[in-house]
């Protein structure tokens, strides 16, 4: 092989270690606008795209935070449901004990965030202090969690009793002008979208522009060097999952208000893998000390849009887990490049 | 003794082509030329010695001829043939082993398990390992080396000295032609190391080509039958052991230490030291050991440092010197009492004795001094973050840290054009500046710091000597652990000699002025007290 050849290959790969993530993103794109031409484009879709999505993807940016850490948390979907099942069952028994709807609902909401704060407190606990990997913690966080969710409803339903501003926070949003649905009525972004974006603009200027972020990066990319160096290690791996824990709770809320209803044995099944996938395709390292929120937001769309094109194109919800895997390895793949 | 006879039988029995060799091998790293078009040739059947200072590039060379390094021009020889060594395996399958200096063994594994690691002996088509016969291999192979231990110890438990007898085992065991052996004894005691080298001659004899790095030019002398001499990346010069076994150049300089040292440094050694300024005792002491040490490897440690004053801390690797230094920072248990500035203290973490003047430069540059994967400025502003950040931590302030790097930069003469870049892509000296600036930026009272140059080219060795004795001369009190006793003398007004995990004896500022200060150093560190005759003259 000559040696431009070669060059060329090794700058495609730096490239593709870089950029994957969005040229993935722009093909998906592309193959979606094409498979379901004006369908796609329109801006409806778009806000069922995110919309589906915006749990998912707060839970994964904060999954990114973690990671970063060189950590993992498997427990996020369990923390969703036990979040979101507490904070219903708080907000209904507020409103069975006479309070205003609007002040029931804001209680319910912090009591949500708060129990999922809890939840992640109590594994950034046991990972800093009790010295478990966090692989097992948040494992075992995974089974309590929803288990105590289960308990709390008899593994049934928790329905809102929120008449109607519950699930106006799930539904409703800020009203786009010029924009109409089919049916001819405004078209809103969605609270649950705005709350995305807002989570992962902050935490892309936590993790590159404050002292948290770089501490959290120091202690990923070697947390004796960051021991060595003064920073507070415990204190900071402890914070990014008590963080984890409150972005649980968020989603919780997104979800919960959305179905304005809580399933607990549904409720955020499985989301510790789309979270993780999403990390993972986005290019952050699972060694820790390095990652990218933008590319995370990238994964969590492209994973929505790969279930959307499977839809449309009629492939059975059995074979969707299939390709998705492919996807995810398929990432690693590429990005991993010649770190190998 | 005398062994000059083996060494010529060997010698001439085996010496006649060169069973491994390079021919003008360069090797470049961003901004520094590691090895700069080296040509030498290793004999079958003869012991040759690599020295240099650090960075002189030995350690490259090893890699690139154990095949860990693929050279940027030049190519490597094996038996006169021009090869490509695509990895380390495919180096050990072409029989070329190297032993590195912080040895490859699993720890949790017994001896015999290491012995034949990968080359297990099996049986049931290979699904099963034959242990007797894998411990009978093991045994036969260590008892060539003149080694008996315990084969079903795990190598966790053994000595230093014995996991390098495993390790050359393991050697043995891959049918190694041409053996590697990285600064084989630095960690070593001396009857340990005269052991080491005996079984080195035996190998040889047996038509090895034994290769080996060393900055104990006393044993080169002893041990080697070549000798080449690296300088900052170039063969400068080499040496040969001639018939009558004496070891001299081409043009007939005999190889002498001394000869070898100058040869190593390019210049008269001793004027890389800057002048030392004076102490200021009397003055309440900056810091103060009182009976202190690590719980478990260090004890009775009493010293008082002052202002001003830099006191050198000697020792044998594993003496307690580095666990010493991480106590006092809290980062192992210590035991007995601080007092800083007059004020009895006891640090939780480094973060603790840095908010009270006290900081502590790690040994360990790559793994625990600084994040070789993040920027120069990252690294240098991480000690002091929280004066960088405003808000509540909420941003970091990142003029002022680019402004506070580019200060120290031209403060310590830093070679780094983007400090934006991974520091990695700094020379050792470079990160080395770094690793120091980065502690002087949270202006410590106290300065401890563990190997300030190892890794370091002699360049850069100077100026941080020059930069901790005009800090000592503003009146920091520093504290310097080192295994260069050279760089203590020159450096130290006085210097703390540890053994076995406490002070074994104290050098007097007098004393560091005489000749033979370095001996007396190190009989005080191998618990030789009493004086001994010359025996290889």
């Amino acid at each position: 092989m000559s040696k431009s050849h070669t060059g060329m290959a090794v700058r495609m790969q730096r490239f593709l270690e870089h950029w994957g993530v969005l040229v993935a993103f722009v093909l998906l794109f592309a193959v979606s606008a094409f498979k379901q031409g004006g369908d796609f484009l329109s801006i409806e879709n778009f806000r069922n795209l995110l919309n589906q999505n915006a749990a998912v993807g707060i839970l994964a940016v904060g999954m990114t935070l973690v990671i970063v850490s060189a950590g993992i948390d498997l427990s996020v979907g369990s923390m969703v449901v036990l979040a979101a099942a507490v904070g219903t069952t708080a907000m209904n028994a507020l409103i069975e004990a006479g309070w205003s709807e609007p002040s029931a609902v804001v209680s319910g909401a912090l009591v949500t965030i708060l129990a999922g704060t809890a939840a992640g407190a109590l594994n950034g606990a046991l990972i800093v202090f009790g010295r478990i990997a966090p692989f097992i913690a948040t494992l075992g966080g995974l089974a309590a969690f929803r288990s105590i969710a289960l308990a709390i409803a008899e593994a049934g339903e928790i329905r809102s009793q929120s008449p109607t501003m519950f699930s106006a926070l799930g539904r409703g949003g800020i009203p786009l002008p010029f924009a109409e649905n089919s049916a001819g009525k405004a078209l809103t972004i969605s609270w649950s979208t705005v709350i995305f974006f807002a989570v992962a603009i902050a935490a892309q200027w936590f993790l590159s522009r404050a002292r948290f972020g770089r501490q959290l990066v120091a202690v990923g990319a070697n947390e004796t060097a960051a021991r060595y160096a003064g920073v507070p290690v415990a204190w900071i791996r402890f914070r990014v999952y008590a963080l984890m824990g409150a972005l649980a709770g968020v989603a919780g809320l997104v979800q919960s208000s959305r179905m304005n209803s809580v399933s607990t044995a549904q409720l955020g099944l499985g989301s510790e893998l789309d979270a993780i996938a999403a990390v993972v395709i986005g290019g952050t390292s699972l060694r820790g000390g390095f990652g990218r929120i933008w590319g995370t937001v990238a994964g969590v769309l492209i994973l929505g849009m790969i279930t959307n094109i499977l839809t449309i194109s009629g492939v059975s919800p059995y074979w969707q887990g299939a390709v998705k895997g492919a996807v995810i390895v398929l990432a690693v793949l590429v990005q991993r490049g010649s770190r190998a | 003794m005398d062994f000059a006879g083996v060494k010529q039988v060997g010698a001439a029995a085996h010496a006649t082509l060169p069973r491994m060799g390079v021919r003008g091998v360069t090797v470049e790293y961003p901004g520094v030329r590691a090895l700069d078009e080296v040509t030498v040739d290793f004999m079958a059947g003869e012991i040759h010695a690599v020295v240099g200072e650090n960075g002189a590039g030995k350690s490259t060379l090893m890699k690139v001829l154990s095949g860990a390094l693929a050279p940027n021009a030049g190519e490597v020889l094996r038996n006169g043939e021009p090869t490509i060594l695509r990895g380390p395996r495919a180096a050990i399958r072409a029989g070329i082993s190297m032993v590195h200096q912080e040895l490859n063994l699993v720890a949790t594994l017994s001896v015999a398990e290491n012995v034949l690691l990968g080359r297990e002996p099996t049986f049931l088509a290979g699904i099963a390992v034959d242990r007797p016969q894998q411990r009978e291999r093991a045994r036969a192979l260590l008892a060539m080396l003149g080694a008996e231990m315990d084969l079903d110890r795990a190598v966790s438990e053994l000595s230093i000295a014995d996991c390098q007898y495993v390790e050359i085992a393991k050697c043995l065991a891959s049918e190694a032609q041409v053996l590697i052996l990285d600064e084989p004894t630095a960690v070593l005691g001396e009857h340990e190391a005269s052991k080491l080298l005996q079984l080195l001659r035996r190998l040889r004899d047996e038509g090895r080509a034994v290769l080996f790095i060393s900055h104990h030019l006393d044993e080169v002398v002893d041990v080697a039958d070549r000798v080449s001499v690296l300088r900052d990346g170039r063969l400068v010069a080499r040496f040969q052991r001639n018939a009558v076994g004496v070891l001299q150049s081409e043009d007939g300089t005999v190889a002498t230490e001394d000869a070898m040292a100058q040869a190593m440094v390019g210049r008269e050694l001793g004027s890389i030291y800057p002048p030392k300024g004076g102490a200021k005792p009397g003055e309440t002491p900056a810091i103060e050991l009182i009976e202190f040490g690590a719980a478990d490897r260090s004890r009775d440690v009493s010293v008082r440092v002052f202002p001003g004053e830099i006191v050198g801390i000697a020792g044998l690797v594993g003496s307690g010197r580095t666990e010493t230094a991480e106590a006092i920072v809290g980062l192992r248990r210590p035991v007995g009492k601080i007092r800083v500035a007059g004020a009895e203290r006891t640090f939780k973490d480094p973060r603790a004795a840095m908010r009270h003047g006290v900081t502590y430069v790690s040994e360990d540059r790559k793994g625990r001094g600084l994040h070789v994967s993040l920027s120069s400025i990252a690294n240098m502003t991480l000690p002091s973050l929280d004066a960088f950040s405003q808000f509540g931590g909420a941003r970091i302030d990142a003029v002022a840290e680019r402004s506070v790097t580019a200060r120290w930069i031209n403060e310590l003469a830093i070679r780094c054009a983007r400090p934006g870049l991974p520091i990695s892509s700094l020379s050792g000296g470079n990160q080395q500046k770094f690793a120091l600036a980065r502690w002087l930026e949270t202006r410590p009272n106290v300065l401890i710091i563990d190997e300030p140059t190892r890794g370091v080219d002699i360049g850069a060795k100077a100026e941080i000597y020059r930069i901790i004795a005009a800090l000592a001369q503003e009146g920091l009190a520093c504290i310097v652990i080192s295994s260069e006793l050279p760089e203590l003398i020159g450096l130290a007004h006085r210097v703390l000699v540890m053994r076995n995990g406490s002070v074994a004896g104290e050098v007097t500022r007098e004393q560091l002025a005489e000749a033979g200060c370095e001996e007396r150093i190190v009989r005080i560190a191998s618990g030789l007290r009493a004086e001994r005759q010359e025996t290889h003259e």
